[in-house]
Formats: C-alpha cells, sequence, structure tokens
C-alpha cells in the first residue's frame, strides 16, 4: 500500500491555486466550514474532513484535476451525493474529495434505442422523470432515488426494491468513460449490448470508486410494465411471513418486489407515520407488475398463498394513492427508527432465501445476549436483511454493544451461506469484515486487479480492499442524517 | 516439441491426474496432451507447474465451440474440465444452483429438473449448445433466444471459483441474487475465453418455468414491416420470452411464457399488431422451436455474433437479404427487442470485413464464433487504446506469462485489428 505525505501548507497552497485553475477558484473549497459538508457520507460515524473539494463540470476537468494529483502522489476521493451507507465516500486526510453535484446532465435521451446518456451527478429518480412520458423507466430504484446520483449508483451497484425482478445498476448500464488515476480517459462498454473485449466494465461497476472516476454513463431504458398489484398481508409472525415468501417462490412466482417488516418496526412506522399498518407479528409487502391479464391471476394466486401461510388480513391497493399507502411505511422504516430511538444502526446482510427464518431466530438469540432491541426489515424475496439494531450511544458501552451485536448478525449471514453487503457496499465501514468472506488469495486477486487499473492506489484508497494498517480498527455506529430525520433521504 | 508428454505429466501432477493424448483426427496435434483433472487442487497444481516450465495451456469444456473468437497460439497441453462434471448444490428455495465448471448444460437441466415440487430452469438455450459446459458457456458467453427475457451468463453467474496461471485458487461473487461484497470478477470472467483463469465452479441463478406457454408467428413480411413490428411490440404489454428474427425468410417469432390466462392474452395482443400475425397451435410451435435449437448452426459458413441499435434493425435485415455479397446459405436469428443475435454467411475474408464495416457503421460490432482459422482475427475489438491498455495490464495482472489460452489477448501494442480479445 503505498503511504502519502500530508503536504505542507505552502504545498497545500500550489493545490489549491492549481485546482482553481482548473474548475475556478468558486469550485474549490478550502474553508472549514465548506469542508465539514463532505467530512461524511449517509454513514455519519465516520468522519474525515478532505484537505480540499474540488467540484468539476466536465469530464475533461476531471481529468485534469486527478492528473494533478497523480504527480502530486495526492489520493483522491470521488463523490456523488453523498447518500452511501459503508463509508465511501468518506475522504482520505491526505487527499481531496471530487464532487461530481455540478455534472448533472442529461447529455441524450434516445428512446428509439432505449438508451439515455448522463452524467454522474444526475439524480436517480431524475432519469426515469426524463423518459416516463414516453413510456419508459431507469429500473434501479434504491430507495434513496429522490437523492441519490447515478455516478454513486455505478460505483455501488445499486439495486433497489424491485431488483430480485429487474436486477442492478450493472443490468442497465451500456456504457461509460472511466477517468483512470493517471488522468487517462477509457471508453468502457458500448452504446449497444455485447461490447468486443474484457468487460472491464462489468469489474468497474460496484467498485466503490477504487478503479478510476465515471464521468459519463449511457444506461438502458425499460418500457413500463402494463399493471402494478401490491398487496400488503399481516402475519402473526415472521415465520408465518417467511413461510408465505418460500410459498411464492416455489409456486413460480418472481415478484417485482417482496419486503417484510417485524413487528417492532410496523409499531415504529405508526408511531411516526401512521401509514395504517395492521397490528401484526410482521406485514409482508408483495408487488407484482407486467401485463395485466398476467398480474392478475398471479396476483390472486399469491393471495391464495398468504393465506395459506396464516395471513389473518390481506389488504390490496386499489389505486396508485392506496399503493403509495402501502409503501409508506416500508420507505419511510428507517426515518422512522430514528425517531423511537436515540440511535440505530442498520446492518446490510445477506442470507440465502431458504435461511430466512433460522437467521431471524439467531437475530432473535442475539437480541437477548446483547440486551439491546433489534427491528427488522428487509427484502424478503432476495434475502437482503436490514436490521436496525437500537441503542443509546449515551448509554455505557452503548456504540460498542451495537457494533459487537451487527457483527454477530453478518456472523449468522455468512455461516448461511449469504454475503457480508446486499446493496450499501463495503467501503470503509466493511472494509475489515472482508476476510471474515474472502480468503486472503481472493483478496489478492482483487487487488491486482485493482493494481492494473490504479497501481498507485490513489483513487478511494482504503476502502473495500483490507489494509493491515487499518484493520484494528473498529467499524463505524450510525447515527441518522439531518436530511434523513427530515423525510429526504430514507435508507433500503 | 517444447510442452510435456502425457505419460510426464500424469507423474508430475499428484493424486493421479488423468491425462491423455490427442487422437488423429480429434483437431488438435496427436499426441499432445490432454489433462482432466478431477478437482481444483488437481487444477492448481497442473497450472503452477505449467507456469514454472513455462508450458502453455489451451482450455477445453466440451469442445463444441472450437472456432470461437480470435485464434491464439497453440498450446503445449490442453486442460480439460471433463472430470469436473458434479452438480454440487440445487437450492430450489433459493432458485440457485451451484455446478463443477465441466458439467454439461444438457444433464444440469436435467438434474434440476427432477427436484420435485419445483420446475426451474437454467434460462439459457445457445443453439447447438446442450454438449457444452457450465465453464465454456462462461468462456464464451454463449446465448440463444432466450435471451430476449433472462439475459445470458453475464446476467446470470452469481459466483465463481477459478484457478490463476500460477496456481492461486480464489473465488468471487457467491450463491445469493443480491451481493455487492467486493469486486464484481465474475463479470471479467464471462466472455474471456479463457485468458485469464480456468473457472472450475460456477453459482448460477434459475428462473422458474412457467405453466403455460403461447407462440405468436409474424411472417410473409418485408424488412420494414417486421421492424415496424418489433417497434410496436416492444412499448406493448406483452413480455415475450422470445422474440426472434428469422432471416431473410420474412419470419418473427414470438414466444411467451406465463400464466394460462396472461400467456393467451398477450398471444393475442401481439398477433394484433400486424394482420400477418397470427397466433401458431402447439404443432406450428413446435416446428419452430426445434428450429431454433439449431439455426444458424446447422449449415456450414462462418457465424458471427453481431449486435446493432435498434434503430438499424430496419437496415440489418435489407443488408441479411443480399445473397449477392454474404452467400447463399446468409441466415441471421436476431432477438429482436435486444438488436443482438448470430448471423450466418459464406466463409469469406470479405464477407467478414463487409459485415464488421457495415455493423460498425451504424454503431454496432462483430465477434467470431465459428470460422476457418485463418478468418479468425476478423471480429471488432474495442477501439479506444486506454481500454485496450487496461485490457493488457488486467491480463498481465492475472497472467503475466501469457500461460493461459496464450496469444489470444496481445501483450504488447496492437498491430493490427484482431489481436485483442473479444468477448465470446
Amino acid at each position: 500500500m503505498a503511504s502519502y505525505a500530508p503536504p505542507n501548507v505552502g504545498a497545500l497552497d500550489q493545490l489549491v491555486t492549481a485546482l482553481g485553475a482548473i474548475v475556478g477558484s468558486a469550485w474549490v473549497l478550502t474553508r472549514a466550514d465548506d469542508l465539514r459538508t463532505y467530512e461524511c457520507d449517509g454513514l455519519t460515524g465516520w468522519r474525515q474532513p478532505p484537505l480540499a473539494v474540488a467540484l468539476p463540470a466536465t469530464t475533461q476537468e476531471v481529468a485534469r484535476i486527478v492528473r494533478l494529483c497523480h504527480e502530486l502522489a495526492i489520493p483522491f476521493v470521488p463523490r456523488g451525493s453523498g447518500t452511501g451507507l459503508s463509508g465511501g465516500a468518506l475522504p482520505h486526510p491526505e487527499g481531496i474529495v471530487i464532487g461530481l453535484s455540478r455534472m448533472r446532465s442529461i447529455l441524450e435521451v434516445d428512446v428509439d434505442n432505449e438508451r439515455v446518456v448522463v452524467q454522474p451527478g444526475v439524480l436517480n429518480l431524475d432519469v426515469t422523470r426524463a423518459v416516463e412520458d414516453k413510456g419508459y423507466f431507469y429500473a434501479p430504484d434504491p430507495s434513496s432515488q429522490r437523492v441519490c446520483s447515478i455516478g454513486g449508483n455505478v460505483a455501488e451497484n445499486s439495486g433497489g426494491a424491485h431488483c430480485l425482478k429487474y436486477g442492478f445498476t450493472t443490468n442497465h448500464v451500456l456504457a461509460a468513460t472511466l477517468v483512470l488515476s493517471d488522468g487517462r480517459i477509457a471508453h468502457l462498454g458500448s452504446p449497444c449490448v455485447d461490447a468486443p473485449g474484457l468487460d472491464l466494465l462489468g469489474v468497474v461497476i460496484g467498485s466503490e470508486g477504487t478503479l478510476g472516476i465515471v464521468t459519463e454513463v449511457t444506461l438502458r431504458l425499460l418500457p413500463k410494465p402494463e399493471w402494478v398489484e401490491t398487496l400488503l398481508a399481516a402475519f402473526p409472525s415472521t415465520d408465518a411471513a417467511g413461510q408465505a415468501v418460500a410459498a411464492i417462490i416455489a409456486h413460480g412466482v418472481v415478484p417485482a418486489a417482496m419486503e417484510m417488516m417485524d413487528r417492532a418496526t410496523i409499531a415504529a412506522v405508526e408511531s411516526t407515520m401512521h401509514a395504517g399498518y395492521p397490528d401484526c407479528g410482521a406485514a409482508l409487502l408483495v408487488e407484482l407488475d407486467g401485463p395485466a391479464a398476467d398480474c392478475r391471476s398471479l396476483f390472486q394466486a399469491v393471495a391464495d398463498l398468504c393465506r395459506a401461510a396464516g395471513a389473518t388480513e390481506v389488504r390490496v391497493a386499489r389505486d396508485e394513492a392506496e399503493r403509495a399507502l402501502l409503501w409508506k411505511g416500508r420507505r419511510g422504516a428507517f426515518s422512522a427508527m430514528g425517531r423511537v430511538s436515540p440511535d440505530y444502526y442498520v446492518q446490510d446482510g445477506v442470507v440465502p432465501r431458504s435461511h430466512l427464518a433460522e437467521v431471524l431466530a439467531g437475530i432473535r438469540d442475539l437480541e437477548q445476549r446483547h440486551g439491546l432491541r433489534v427491528a427488522n426489515v428487509f427484502h424478503a424475496g432476495d434475502g437482503n436483511l436490514h436490521p436496525l439494531i437500537l441503542y443509546d450511544r449515551r448509554a455505557p458501552g452503548g456504540p460498542e454493544r451495537a457494533r459487537e451485536l451487527a457483527e454477530d448478525i453478518l456472523g449468522l449471514c455468512l455461516d448461511a451461506g449469504g454475503s457480508l453487503t446486499g446493496e450499501h457496499g463495503v467501503g470503509r465501514d466493511k472494509m475489515c469484515q472482508m476476510p471474515r468472506l474472502f480468503s486472503v488469495a481472493d483478496q489478492e486477486v482483487m487487488v491486482r486487479v485493482r493494481s492494473a487499473f490504479d497501481p498507485d492506489h490513489l483513487s478511494n484508497p482504503d476502502k473495500v480492499l483490507p489494509t493491515p494498517r487499518l484493520c484494528g480498527e473498529h467499524p463505524g455506529i450510525y447515527r441518522p442524517h439531518p436530511a434523513e430525520l427530515a423525510g429526504l433521504a430514507e435508507r433500503v | 516439441m517444447r510442452g510435456p508428454r502425457a505419460s510426464e505429466l500424469a507423474q508430475l501432477v499428484g493424486g493421479g491426474l488423468e491425462v491423455v493424448e490427442a487422437a488423429p483426427g480429434s483437431g488438435l496435434p496427436p499426441g499432445l496432451p490432454i489433462a482432466q483433472p478431477q478437482s481444483e487442487e488437481q487444477v492448481s497444481e497442473l497450472l503452477r507447474l505449467a507456469s514454472q516450465r513455462r508450458w502453455r495451456v489451451d482450455l477445453r469444456g466440451g469442445g463444441t465451440q472450437p472456432q470461437w473468437g480470435p485464434l491464439g497460439e497453440p498450446g503445449d497441453l490442453v486442460l480439460a474440465t471433463t472430470a469436473l462434471n458434479q452438480l454440487v448444490e440445487h437450492e430450489p428455495g433459493d432458485l440457485i444452483c451451484v455446478a463443477q465448471a465441466g458439467m454439461r448444460l444438457s444433464d444440469l437441466q436435467e438434474r434440476i429438473s427432477r427436484t420435485p415440487g419445483y420446475r426451474q430452469r437454467l434460462m439459457l438455450d445457445p443453439p447447438g449448445g446442450d454438449g457444452a459446459t457450465l465453464g465454456g458457456l462462461v468462456a464464451t458467453r454463449a446465448s440463444g433466444p432466450l435471451r430476449t427475457r433472462y439475459g445470458h451468463m453475464r446476467d446470470l453467474l452469481l459466483g465463481a471459483r477459478f484457478v490463476l496461471a500460477d496456481g492461486t485458487i480464489a473465488k468471487t461473487g457467491g450463491k445469493v441474487v443480491k451481493n455487492v461484497a467486493g469486486y464484481d470478477l465474475d463479470k471479467l470472467l464471462v466472455g474471456s475465453l479463457g485468458t485469464l483463469a480456468v473457472v472450475v465452479q460456477v453459482a448460477l441463478r434459475l428462473h422458474p418455468q412457467a405453466e403455460a406457454r403461447a407462440s405468436v408467428l409474424l411472417e410473409d413480411v418485408d424488412a420494414g414491416t417486421a421492424a415496424q413490428f418489433l417497434v410496436s411490440l416492444r412499448t406493448a404489454p406483452v413480455v415475450p420470452s422470445i422474440v426472434e428474427v428469422i432471416w431473410p425468410d420474412g419470419v418473427v417469432l414470438v414466444q411467451i411464457d406465463s400464466t394460462a390466462e396472461g400467456a393467451a392474452r398477450q398471444a393475442e395482443v401481439a398477433a394484433g399488431l400486424n394482420p400477418r400475425a397470427r397466433i401458431l397451435d402447439l404443432a406450428e410451435a413446435s416446428y419452430w422451436e426445434e428450429l431454433l435449437r439449431s439455426r444458424p448452426w446447422e449449415r456450414p459458413g462462418a457465424v458471427l455474433g453481431v449486435s446493432v441499435p435498434l434503430t438499424a434493425t430496419r437496415a440489418l435485415l435489407e443488408f441479411v437479404e443480399d445473397q449477392g455479397a454474404l452467400g447463399e446459405a446468409v441466415a441471421l436469428s436476431l432477438r429482436g427487442t435486444i438488436g443482438a443475435g448470430e448471423l450466418r454467411i459464406s466463409s469469406q475474408v470479405a464477407t467478414l470485413e463487409l459485415v464488421r464495416e457495415t455493423l460498425e457503421g451504424w454503431g454496432g460490432h462483430t465477434e467470431i464464433h465459428r470460422a476457418p482459422d485463418e478468418l479468425r482475427g476478423l471480429g471488432s475489438s474495442p477501439r479506444d487504446p486506454v481500454a485496450q491498455d487496461l485490457i493488457r495490464r488486467v491480463k498481465r495482472a492475472l497472467d503475466p506469462d501469457d500461460i493461459l489460452e496464450p496469444g489470444r489477448i496481445s501483450r504488447t501494442e496492437p498491430t493490427s485489428v484482431a489481436v485483442v480479445g473479444t468477448r465470446g
């Protein structure tokens, strides 16, 4: 691993001047007040102000900034909207942040070829907004889609509630422009499918900014489904709801979304936002989309399977307003939790769906053992759990106990054959957990690939791939972002 | 000969490595050792040895696609995954399976279909691909008509175990559909033609089979009508499994898999899009299904993977009608809502170049799926020099001595179009 010498004051002045010459001095931030906005992302437990923030407007400006960093051996951290939940945009103490929020143009809409070309700062939902009147949409829909950026989605390979059916960002990107850590510009992929050559784009997507900076992205669009059916089923327990999930899958249904909330989550949602959820042990939200006739016939089967698994109530949305109401509780679950508990940490583990029941039982045991409460809200269709560990950071040992519980939950997921992270990414937060899933050899292969793109490890260093220097420390503990408490940035 | 003899190789690797000699007429140099390791440890040991002695290793799965992609240099030995053919796990509740890379696609489908209470499949149907191995399908990224709805190997591969040229055994991904831990090296392996690693085990996403199927045929139409039909189909409330444009025959086949009620309704909608479209009865539908199982591989000629922008569909169909330029055996099987498929043409330099130049002029590209050795450099390659350089750097990072499938990715600056690897 490279080490970086902190520049002295004179060198810092030179850097700031050089950055100003590239983007204009108004777009270089150095005052402590301005840097504070950039000292963390959505995972606010990790904080580190950068030396400076540069806000470029074009690919060429990004390339020139990066070339400057390369010459001076200064690490850089790309940042989109800063909504990430794994500290992926955490600044490096000896580096700068390259913020892409000014690169917010939709460059081309080509509905006839079912694609759009966008800059990385474009917000996820704005892609769909730009094409929905023509009958199209952009499928990946992380719950932060009103505020998160496409560049960030590419870095994290974001999914969303509907990824069980529609896949992840990697399934919807045709091409990207990548600025390498030496300032060269690579064009990866192709506007048509099956680009020739090794699929480097596939590795860049989900690499969390460690292989370079994506400055332009060609996305695939999909025709909007004709019909959507949404139901909410109330069950006495998460076990019963889990049986319904298994039965739906066994029946051969692939819902567009299938979300579960346990009693603690439902109670928090009801006490804060009054979505009108039934009082029950578990709620299952199931959404089907597609041609109307198919949707209706499968939907009937799903409702019957829920009842057979013990559902005490099945509510069906009759219109878009009712659908929005059913989703309201799910989408607002995280921010609701922030209001009923002084602090919470959200875990992002994945279990094979067939192990859901045993892992949930294991989480209940862990609650007892650690003396902390855990609320569960998760993507039941793909086994992506989001246990919310409720704690009080002012209580003695509060954060430490929460962290231990979070790590134990991850252990349950991995023992069941699952994964460290389903969608929030490894970032800084889970970097030191990587050895729990990947052998030294596995990690070494990733380092080789990383070094092929970025030999000096200047692009978002100290993320994803564990370093001996850093991995004795404790992972960060979550504190909600003020914007999130205001309901702007609910989390998946 | 610079490589080992078969008998020598068998003794050098522990655990009783099975090594046979290539038979005369097998397409390989007679006597060339073909090693058939039975475990990933044997693969690792074999490759470590090859790296030390600079033996170059060609990889072989089912041997069904010996002429795919750019031609490399001949290897000193062949590593065949034949003996790595076990289903490791089928977890129907998770819609996944884990299998060794040498397992044949047809064997996998058969084993999966035996699980009671579920009707699942790996939704991958490369024409003529029953004998293909899973590892071969990763290497070539071969796919068929079902790609329209289910994507291809890139969309179905959840994780892999692999061995690098130096013998390093590693894994990527996992066996869950949702997983963003670490780099997505699965993507790098898919289509890499064995140039980066020997894949020994794969985890794959499965899909449920629908209860009912309906098929719609549009026939006797010209290119403009077919292209217009595809435009209407894309935005109609129809989610087909297959939209196969069969050209220059003037045919578009649409297959829908859903509930009985849904399939029937969607078929009505699709058939209503053009007066020449009609719903097929069972016998007719099976005729077309059978045809798709081999087309366009059933006759001699070069086969290219082709990809064009959707708006170039009509131009592509008209281009394919020119039998004078492309050969009388010209045959296109195009996934009509994606703009990608396979094209059979005559095996002539001028023909392959004409197709590549024409498609590249529209923003599309070609790749070689079958061609005589001397023509295998005639597919598209990445044009961006920085991307080319990155490809070489990734190859060097994982296989610095170019042991695996040597010569298929150039180690130096390109001198012509052909040498930079294409995705299979």
